[in-house]
């Protein structure tokens, strides 16, 4: 049983597209990735999975309840821990009291556990915490009862990287006892160093599923090569490279296999040469700007966990044609 | 922990215990109120002006508004100079837009995703946030009688025990509609900022309807309204009991607070 099924999920807000058709599915003890930039919708399709927002059309089942029917949707959410990016909380209590209250609504086996663990000072206000402590008293409540899945939006935007490494070590180890996550980021490096696959959204639609280690492979080379000879441009400009620079050294990204970037050397005398993964974020530049050879589409092989639900919809510059820029109103404040 | 089983439980508490302070002080302030009312009374009494010919010479729709039968004993005064303007308007008025604050406000916040995130009902929400205002109507009608009684025996006059004791008993209906009216209005009005003015604004119009109609052929009309079905006067000076009102305010209590979960349940969380 997938820990999350969403099937052809849409969310409108009158006539403003918040998620569409947004089909994808977190098989059990996987990472999931929402990747996309403020406004894509990420925020829309987790509240709308968790019932805050009722979808226009289209569900989802979570832990194998249906997410839109309200009995069973209350069931799952006892085994889900939910951490937004700007979590809610009652700025005159003290963390303890909120945490107490917390507590009696869904249970709190390793609370002391990770406060202790996060070094939160629960007596004190929560106005008076720290935007990063106030993130702590929110992930404490997300994590205490031990939950099954976890909904995480923006987890660690408040985090300084000390405790983003702590809270990654957090995720793995809930993972490791059998949990499966949802997470959602605008930094790609957050998402790839945690997520199985990663599912790309831009102005409410889901445009790509990925998994991290395909995106890896096809990300391509950097390749840095040094020659003795002079360089012919032309001699490079083939299919396969891309980001070509030419100059002392010859600099571009190699997305074709290794015999042919050897044929390519081949009529050169190589003084220097240095192969590297090219950066995750090139791979993804792909989506976001749509009009390079990009891996949007067929190929699924290699994939940690297959997600068959998992929709490949549209690529490359299917959706870049509509509304522009624009940011679809997601519900975050100024939807409100 | 004991109470997952019943969220609205923790929710009315977690809610109760985070106005604790705020109930203590309004409860300081209107015991303050009354005390300083009552420590006039004396000097009126006593200033041989024949009050309630005074008062028999207002307009009748002016005395039927104010609830004004009799002013001269303690009780009249009593009725007219505090439980008619502060128990009837001033506490029903600020019950409401406390009210209003609730539901929308934990929306507008974000408070209620955190909230709903857990196993929570919506219903739980609403039963929870109106019952977390149920300690703040039990301690203000529990505290005030007292604080009247002692007041009144101060300046050296007696007062029947019994009335004063009904007069609390029955506000606490009319303080539940009131408080029912604002969670009503939190649920369908987003933003907490507008749903608290529409809450005090609807019960203030209510109030002008039922008095101005009071004296007019359409009287009836004015039973729609809480004020109508508490009359504090009635209570002190004549000794009037009206219980079919107060069964008509839990009623309408109830209806209010299955409305607002009717609503709330169907709502998105987006203001």
């Amino acid at each position: 049983m997938p820990a999350i099924e969403c099937r052809d999920l849409s969310k409108y807000y009158g006539d403003v597209r918040g998620v569409e058709d947004v089909s994808f599915t977190v098989e059990d003890g996987e990472v999931f990735g929402f990747l996309g930039p403020n406004g894509a919708g990420k925020t829309t399709a987790i509240r709308t999975l968790l019932g805050f927002l009722s979808p226009t059309s289209g569900g989802a089942t979570l832990l194998g309840h249906d997410a839109t029917d309200p009995v069973e949707s209350r069931r799952a959410r006892e085994r889900i821990g939910y951490l937004p990016g700007d979590p809610g909380l009652d700025r005159d209590r003290t963390a303890k009291a909120f945490l107490d209250h917390q507590a009696a609504l869904r249970g709190a086996v390793s609370r002391d556990e990770l406060v202790e663990r996060f070094g939160l000072d629960e007596s004190r206000r929560i106005a008076d915490l720290s935007r990063g402590n106030r993130q702590k008293v929110a992930l404490v409540a997300a994590f205490m009862h031990d939950p099954d899945l976890l909904l995480l939006d923006e987890p660690t935007s408040g985090l300084d990287p000390l405790l983003q490494e702590e809270f990654a070590g957090l995720v793995r180890e809930r993972l490791d006892d059998g949990a499966s996550v949802l997470l959602s980021s605008h930094v790609l490096g957050e998402v790839a160093a945690l997520c199985d696959r990663v599912g790309v959204l831009r102005e409410g639609h889901l445009v790509a599923v990925e998994s991290v280690s395909d995106l890896r492979s096809r990300g391509g080379k950097r390749v840095r090569v040094r020659v003795a000879e002079d360089v012919d441009r032309t001699d490079f400009e083939v299919r396969g490279t891309m980001n070509l620079r030419v100059g002392e050294t010859v600099s571009f990204t190699w997305t074709g296999g290794y015999d042919a970037l050897i044929d390519l050397l081949g009529g050169y005398t190589v003084l220097d040469l240095d192969v590297v993964d090219a950066p995750l974020e090139e791979a993804f530049m792909t989506f976001y700007d749509g009009d390079v050879p990009g891996p949007t589409r067929g190929g699924g092989g290699g994939a940690t966990h297959d997600g068959g639900g998992a929709t490949r919809d549209g690529g490359g510059g299917g959706h870049g044609g509509d509304a522009g820029r624009d940011a679809t109103a997601e519900s975050e404040g100024d939807a409100r | 922990m004991s109470d997952r089983r019943t969220p609205w439980l923790a929710i009315a508490r977690y809610d109760a215990a985070g106005r604790a302070r705020g109930s203590l002080v309004v409860t300081g302030l209107l015991s303050a109120f009354l005390l300083l009312f009552l420590a006039f009374y004396p000097s009126l009494s006593t200033a041989g002006i024949d009050l309630d010919a005074y008062v028999e010479a207002f307009p009748p729709a002016f005395r039927e508004a104010f609830g004004i039968i009799a002013i001269s004993s303690i009780e009249g005064f009593l009725a007219v100079e505090f439980y008619q303007f502060a128990w009837l308007l001033l506490v029903g008025l600020y019950l409401a837009y406390l009210a209003g604050e609730t539901v929308a406000g934990d929306v507008a916040s974000g408070r209620m995703d955190l909230t709903l995130s857990a196993p929570v009902a919506r219903r739980d929400v609403v039963i929870g946030r109106f019952l977390g205002l149920v300690p703040l109507v039990a301690l203000l009608n529990l505290v005030l009688p007292v604080v009247a009684y002692v007041g009144v025996v101060a300046v050296g006059e007696t007062i029947a025990v019994e009335r004063l004791v009904a007069v609390h008993a029955l506000a606490v209906p009319y303080h539940l509609t009131c408080v029912a009216v604002g969670i009503a209005v939190s649920t369908l009005v987003s933003r907490p900022g507008i749903a608290q003015r529409v809450a005090l604004g609807a019960l203030f119009a209510l109030f002008m309807f039922e008095s101005v109609v009071a004296s007019t052929d359409y009287a009836t009309t004015g039973d729609l309204c809480p004020t109508a079905h508490y009359d504090p006067s009635a209570v002190l000076v004549l000794g009037e009991y009206d219980l079919a009102g107060a069964a008509v305010l839990l009623a309408a209590t109830t209806v209010l607070v299955a409305l607002a979960v009717v609503r709330f349940r169907r709502a998105d969380l987006s203001g």
